[in-house]
């Protein structure tokens, strides 16, 4: 007797354990469903490039939570996978096959430069992963593969655009150029020079600088001698604020006309009182009457301390885009996501309507303008006329 | 007109890169060591500079402090960098060297911000106007920082006592020694004076860019050695008038090739060719 009653409770604790266990399996191979959606996500995090990567690194984290606090996608949360790729081409590969690899991601976010993207997209085109690179201007990128994205118009379309507004728009002709002599400066140069006769713009002078370089001394005092209505030059903040300033500096009062990575903040407080007046093309509308745009703004600023600049708004639009992507996809699936994108239409970003992109998956957008007024960027028109600067086809 | 303004462009750049190469030449000398984290100590000189002038509202207080901060700090990485390491090969100190300025990179990035930080000051908008040619204030600032520090120098190292021994040793130190002047002193001088004229010329360039970002010591660290190799290393002399002609090729080097190559690539043709011709460097008195 006893030993029986000592028995049946054990063969029912024995049944309950395998009920428990076939629930606990079965709650394990269901997990998947509901895991997260990761995003893979590269951008230089140290190293020389390092503040262009902070941003969109901000940027690209608030993109997810703003995502994941409205309910994420088809009912589940996105988590952003962040390598830091150094904005290295060696980095890149290694952390593209890092997320491939170990973190199984099938879609990535790419918010580094042209250099790593360019690096990055054959890997992932080759395992099938879908890559929208934010801001990275390499025609490379694109030509890597059907998986690859790109959210930022082209060097040379800017480089065309630009020619439009300089001759066209402020209608000078005689222009000095100054390129930064790395892949973003040259390509949107080349874009400049190739369709600046169509709009009557004689090139009196060339200029090239290195990306490391801030004393503009000698560029300067040629430019200075040239005596142009107007000069155009590629750079970043951190060499457009120099160079403006010392432009500036010499005497020199013609319309300066920058590219678009002079889209900083920073760049107003480096060239002080001298960036009055500076155009910068294909710099975003901070202005633009756009809720989600504002909220942002406000946000970024809280988190970074520091304005966001066109790097961020791209970053956060390029996520954005991702999850629209699945969404319409209604998978995670890389090839459906791919089609999705594709067929892309008026999608909203930070940055105003991405009309959609084009066979080679380049962007199909309106390119705007700003000008520094009393030391915040104002807008300066928009160019709308798309086959002016129509992307490459392949 | 332009060839005067391009002559002001190269003179104030060559004097800035004699403020930046002269410590990197006086410890070669002396250690035969290339310090390349000399570009670290100099880009230090120019955080110091902005800080505290922004937080003072005096530049002057702001150059004080960068004089006496960075010599410190140049002292603390001959004892606890170099030193240990002299026994030996020079490339083992060098690659040390080369560590500490990749580390100085990604430290002054983590405390300061990717952001870079600018002057509060309006010095560096400050211009003049001679007859057409524009001269900035902070041109100027380095013209004469410079010379009055060389003129400085030159008289330190031949009227005093302990500068004198400091000359003798860099060319001859065993009979420095045997004179009873300490050499490990007199390393700890190089260091201090070499580091507090790249904090001062860091501070200038600073104040030239209006902008003090992580990246502020990469003209240093490669076109300083270029320098100290051209003025025929451990020279100072050798070092002042590359200095000097460098600034100036690259000044009007930009009017012949400057659509195609930037003025760094100028500088670095400019030193091949000059080696090929002069492979001892301008003085070659010391090769090593």
């Amino acid at each position: 007797m006893l030993k029986r009653s000592f028995h049946a409770p054990t063969l029912s604790a024995k049944v309950v354990l395998g009920l428990a266990s076939v629930v606990l399996l079965g709650a394990a191979t269901m997990m998947p469903a509901r895991a997260d959606i990761k995003i893979g996500f590269q951008a230089p995090l140290t190293g020389p490039s390092a503040t262009d990567g902070k941003s969109a690194q901000i940027a690209g984290q608030m993109a997810v939570e703003d995502i994941n606090s409205a309910g994420g996608v088809l009912g589940q949360k996105l988590e952003l996978v962040i390598y830091d790729d150094q904005a290295k081409s060696d980095q890149a590969i290694f952390t593209a096959n890092k997320l491939i690899g170990e973190d199984g991601v099938k879609l990535v976010v790419n918010g580094s430069y042209s250099a790593s993207g360019r690096a990055a997209a054959p890997i992932f085109q080759k395992a099938g992963v879908v890559m929208i690179s934010a801001y990275g201007v390499h025609p490379d990128i694109t030509r890597a593969g059907d998986f690859m994205f790109r959210l930022v118009h082209l060097g040379p379309p800017q480089g065309a655009a630009t020619a439009l507004y300089i001759g066209k728009t402020l209608g000078l002709k005689k222009v000095s150029t100054i390129t930064m002599d790395n892949d973003y400066g040259q390509a949107t140069m080349d874009g400049f020079l190739e369709a600046a006769s169509k709009y009557g713009i004689e090139v009196l002078s060339k200029y090239s600088y290195s990306l490391k370089d801030r004393q503009f001394g000698s560029i300067v005092a040629s430019v200075k001698r040239d005596n142009p209505d107007a000069i155009y030059a590629t750079g970043y903040f951190f060499t457009g604020g120099p160079l403006v300033a010392q432009l500036r500096a010499a005497g020199i009062t013609v319309p300066i006309i920058g590219s678009q990575a002079f889209d900083s903040e920073k760049f107003v407080e480096i060239a002080g009182p001298a960036a009055e007046g500076t155009y910068i093309v294909d710099s975003f509308d901070r202005d633009r009457k756009d809720e989600a745009l504002q909220k942002f703004f406000t946000e970024f600023k809280k988190r970074a301390g520091y304005a966001p600049e066109g790097v961020a708004a791209i970053t956060y639009s390029a996520v954005m885009l991702m999850a629209d992507g699945i969404k319409r996809a209604n998978s995670d699936d890389p090839a459906k996501v791919r089609d999705a994108l594709a067929a892309t239409k008026d999608f909203p970003t930070l940055e105003g309507s991405l009309n959609g992109f084009n066979s080679l998956h380049e962007i199909l957008m309106p390119i705007s303008v700003n000008v520094i007024k009393d030391g915040q960027f104002k807008p300066a028109g928009e160019i709308t006329d798309l086959s002016a600067f129509a992307p490459p086809e392949k | 007109m332009y060839y005067i303004d391009l002559a002001v462009t190269g003179v104030s750049i060559g004097c800035m890169y004699a403020m930046m190469s002269v410590g990197l030449t006086l410890v070669y000398g002396l250690l035969r060591i290339l310090h390349v984290a000399h570009a670290a100590v100099f880009a230090l000189g120019a955080y110091v500079v902005v800080l505290v002038a922004n937080a003072t509202g005096s530049l002057a207080v702001g150059f004080l402090a960068a004089i006496i901060v960075t010599p410190l700090f140049g002292m603390a990485i001959y004892r606890l960098l170099y030193e240990p390491l002299l026994k030996y090969r020079p490339d083992v100190p060098m690659i040390a060297s080369v560590g500490l300025l990749v580390l100085m990179q990604d430290a002054f990035r983590i405390v300061f911000g990717e952001q870079g930080i600018t002057f509060r000051s309006t010095f560096a908008f400050t211009t003049y106007n001679f007859a057409g040619i524009t001269v900035s204030a902070v041109q100027i600032a380095i013209v004469v920082t410079a010379a009055a520090i060389f003129a400085g120098l030159h008289l330190f190292t031949t009227r005093t006592r302990i500068g004198v021994g400091w000359r003798a040793t860099v060319s001859k130190p065993q009979i420095a020694a045997s004179f009873g002047i300490d050499p490990i002193k007199v390393r700890y001088l190089n260091f201090a004076i070499g580091s507090a004229l790249a904090a001062v010329a860091g501070g200038l360039v600073a104040l030239l860019n209006n902008l003090v970002d992580p990246g502020i010591g990469f003209v240093v660290s490669y076109k300083a050695l270029a320098i100290i190799v051209l003025g025929g290393l451990g020279s100072v002399r050798g070092t002042l008038v590359a200095s000097l002609v460098l600034g100036l090729v690259e000044a009007y080097g930009t009017i012949f090739i400057g659509a195609w190559l930037d003025r760094d690539a100028i500088a670095f043709l400019a030193l091949i060719v000059l080696l090929m011709v002069r492979p001892q460097g301008f003085t070659g008195a010391r090769t090593a």
